[in-house]
């Protein structure tokens, strides 16, 4: 399965955008288990998942193609 | 739900004070209104462990920010008669003293233009993917967290 991963803030200082390739990922829950192994840091950090431009609420499946977004906590204003 | 269109927010650099009085300029012929109100935000200089912000860089989810911020903007007039309701946010570097946020509502009555405009501004904060990096008089940098 394929996912583009995009990051901001200051996730994107150590986890670059990028196009993966995964197996046996169903779902966010899933998927954030897969990013705090391949990304440690991201354990001992607030952030939230984007799943296609929805902002991650409840476990959610995931498909083909979709577009992950890792947000830490927001600072506009 | 009304037709959704989605306007834009987003500013490149600082929110010139020109362009915030034009803004108000451009509501004289809309006489219906009896009341204006408007929150700026302005970069502060804040001091960390002895180093001065000198600026803020501001990134955003774009996309996911302007589908946010439409969705508040309904919730808004749906819950406060007003007139009209102006938001701009800046993207890129905003140094100290400049103006990163520009909010303008206006309504018959001065209260809902004010109550309006407080609850935008607290919505926006906690609600927009938008990210603030303080950028030192150094060059060092720390990312900002709303609290």
């Amino acid at each position: 399965m394929k996912i583009e991963l995009i990051s901001f803030g200051k996730i994107s200082e150590f986890i670059n955008n990028q196009n993966i390739e995964v197996d046996g990922i169903a779902d966010t829950d899933a998927f954030k288990q897969y990013l705090e192994n391949q990304f440690p840091a991201l354990k001992s950090m607030k952030y939230k998942l984007a799943l296609n431009k929805n902002i991650v609420q409840e476990n959610t499946e995931i498909t083909n193609n979709a577009t992950i977004a890792i947000m830490p906590p927001f600072s506009g204003g | 739900m009304s037709e959704k269109k989605i306007k834009n927010i987003f500013v490149n650099g600082p929110i010139e004070p020109a362009f915030i009085a034009d803004s108000i300029a451009k509501h004289n012929s809309k006489t219906a209104i009896g009341g204006h109100s408007i929150f700026m935000g302005q970069v502060r200089k804040d001091e960390i462990e002895g180093k001065f912000v000198a600026a803020i860089t501001y990134t955003a989810y774009e996309d996911l920010a302007l589908e946010k911020m439409h969705q508040i903007r309904e919730d808004i007039f749906e819950k406060y008669p007003l007139n009209c309701m102006h938001i701009y946010h800046s993207l890129g570097m905003v140094k100290t003293g400049e103006i990163c946020l520009f909010v303008f509502t206006s309504s018959a009555h001065r209260k809902p233009a004010m109550a309006a405009c407080s609850e935008v501004v607290d919505r926006l904060k906690a609600e927009l993917p938008i990210w603030g990096k303080e950028i030192f008089e150094d060059e060092t940098h720390q990312w900002k967290e709303n609290i």
